[in-house]
């Protein structure tokens, strides 16, 4: 549905886009990563029309950007870094003048209009002043804004920068809600939104395609790979490293408690669990916790965009997936 | 293309009567039209709008920038610009919808300024044809002023900047007719042909010189065709 092939971008001498090639499926919803200034938004403007590339193709429901303008613009809805909104203009005004823009005009914009809103969750907003409402619901204007004219390929650039957590999971829900019968690309630097709504993520870096596939081959590009935790009492860490199988084992300092119990993390290929805490009995020590856990999403970010240049929100661990207690 | 520059055109002219600034240009025009229009019955004597449309006219200079000015430039700071660019409309459409908008903005103040020839008409017996050519020449001023307010607009992203860009570009157009002191006599005629006010001579006899007619579809077509072509060359830097 969504073609890009080497597209590279240059303003006067800066080379913000270079050789970046992808493409998604019809009705895939796939997340577009990378840390602040990779790219992303540029790559977006060209695959709208907004701003033309200095080189490459890209083709929407097969019509070429560059030479099929307003066929691929017919097809797309996007919805920009911050919602295009005339501040002056009430919710009812704007998509209307959006949805005539877009060629849905008399009758049908107005069920147009109050379709999407009912969609949406503006039902009854229509007469509030876009520059009066909160950033949250200038977002789902946003969104409506880009779904009037119902097209197949939806482009969201950070749908959810900049709102708190209630309205995060808002938006997210209603574009989980599109995924199913659209498709979308969605970009952001929040890793844990392309964990639950994206099966698939490109990733670019500095304007470069860094990676692309399923979460769980992007998971498999982090260095460290899964580990396990262990939380002992009355056993060394040299000990414990003479268990099967363990490749590299380290203490974690910050959970390190007054109570005299200490944390590692286990460096393995194997699971290693079962044989730690016979060690551990070996030894004559305790354990109270151990846990496998998987490489994360941003684990694997990290490791694929570098250390450099890397800006990103740190997400909370997750519970753990898979916890034995001994 | 039509339906598109209706949709600007509404839209624009919606902007225009929410906003305060329209209301402030609408009111200062006309307190200007009010005293040149006392100005000139009281020294000529006549019963007709010669002096105040001529002084019009400069005004226009001034005051019309300052209705263009946020076109373009408010559409890229406010990020609209983006989503007017990735609707599937021609720019031509965008750039004619918005000049079109403040045309009528202007031709609303203008019927403002409709009391002016009835006050005339009760006290005494002016020349109909004439008020409606001068009019007409006031409508073309707009025109062609508007077109190079767009095109300043087009220019930057800042307003302010915008509106004194458009007074800037529009100086030249009026400061001509003082040609003689910078240039001798034998080159102050042809200099002055590029100047606004000695097209608006025959408009002001009641004539419609084909000349000069055309001479205002020109000004406003380049400025038009100058900002379609700065929006379409700022998309590639």
């Amino acid at each position: 549905m969504v073609e890009a092939i080497s597209l590279s971008k240059s303003f006067g001498p800066t080379v913000a886009l270079q050789d970046v090639s992808f493409t998604v499926g019809k009705g895939e919803i796939v997340g577009f990563l990378g840390p602040n200034g990779a790219g992303k938004t540029t790559t977006m403007r060209i695959l709208t029309g907004y701003i033309p590339a200095s080189g490459g193709e890209a083709r929407i429901a097969g019509f070429d950007v560059f030479d099929q303008p307003m066929e691929v613009k017919r097809r797309v809805g996007y919805l920009p870094e911050s919602p295009p909104l005339y501040p002056e203009l009430s919710v009812g005004e704007y998509l209307k003048f959006v949805a005539e823009l877009r060629g849905v005009r008399g009758r049908a914009c107005s069920l147009r209009v109050g379709a999407v809103m009912e969609q949406i969750g503006l039902k009854g907003w229509e007469g509030r002043i876009l520059g009066s409402l909160s950033k949250g619901y200038r977002q789902r204007v946003g969104l409506a804004q880009a779904l009037l004219h119902d097209p197949p390929v939806l482009i969201l650039d950070e749908p959810t920068s900049g709102l708190d957590p209630t309205q995060m999971v808002g938006i997210r829900a209603l574009i989980r809600d599109l995924a199913a019968d659209h498709t979308v690309i969605l970009s952001t630097h929040v890793l844990s939104e392309v964990e639950t709504l994206c099966p698939r993520a490109v990733v670019i870096g500095r304007g470069r395609m860094l990676a692309q596939g399923t979460l769980a081959e992007l998971k498999a590009h982090a260095k460290r790979g899964s580990w396990t935790l262990i939380e002992v009492q009355g056993i060394t860490a040299r000990d414990l490293a003479d268990a099967d199988g363990v490749e590299q084992i380290e203490p974690i300092p910050t959970t390190l408690q007054s109570d005299g119990w200490t944390s590692y993390r286990v460096t393995s290929r194997i699971d290693v669990r079962e044989a730690l805490i016979k060690r551990v009995h070996a030894a004559n020590g305790r354990v109270r916790a151990v846990e496998a856990r998987m490489a994360t999403l941003e684990e694997a970010f990290v490791d694929i965009v570098g250390e450099e240049g890397v800006t990103l929100g740190r997400r909370p661990d997750p519970p753990p997936a898979d916890g034995v207690q001994a | 293309m039509i339906g598109a520059t209706w949709t600007i055109w509404k839209k624009e002219m919606r902007c225009y009567l929410v906003s305060p600034l329209a209301y402030v240009f609408l009111a200062a025009f006309l307190f200007l039209s009010g005293l040149f229009f006392y100005l000139g019955v009281t020294l000529t004597g006549e019963a007709s709008l010669r002096v105040l449309l001529a002084n019009l006219a400069v005004t226009q200079l001034f005051v019309l920038p300052m209705l263009t000015m946020r076109h373009f430039a408010e559409e890229r700071r406010q990020g609209t610009l983006e989503l007017l660019f990735t609707a599937p409309v021609p720019l031509g459409a965008i750039v004619f919808g918005k000049w079109l908008s403040s045309v009528s903005l202007c031709g609303l103040m203008f019927l403002g300024t409709a009391v002016f020839p009835a006050i005339l008409a009760y006290y005494g017996n002016p020349d109909w044809g004439i008020m409606a050519t001068s009019y007409l020449g006031l409508l073309a001023v707009a025109c062609g002023f508007c077109a190079a307010g767009l095109f300043a607009s087009s220019l930057t992203d800042d307003q302010v900047a915008a509106g004194l860009l458009g007074i800037v570009i529009l100086l030249p157009f009026w400061l001509v007719h003082q040609a003689e002191a910078l240039v001798g006599d034998d080159w102050a005629d042809s200099v002055k042909k590029f100047g606004v006010l000695v097209h608006l001579e025959s408009f002001e006899r009641g004539v419609l010189d084909s000349a000069d007619v055309l001479y205002f579809v020109a000004f406003t077509f380049i400025f038009l065709f100058l900002t379609f072509r700065s929006l379409e060359s700022r998309r590639w830097r």
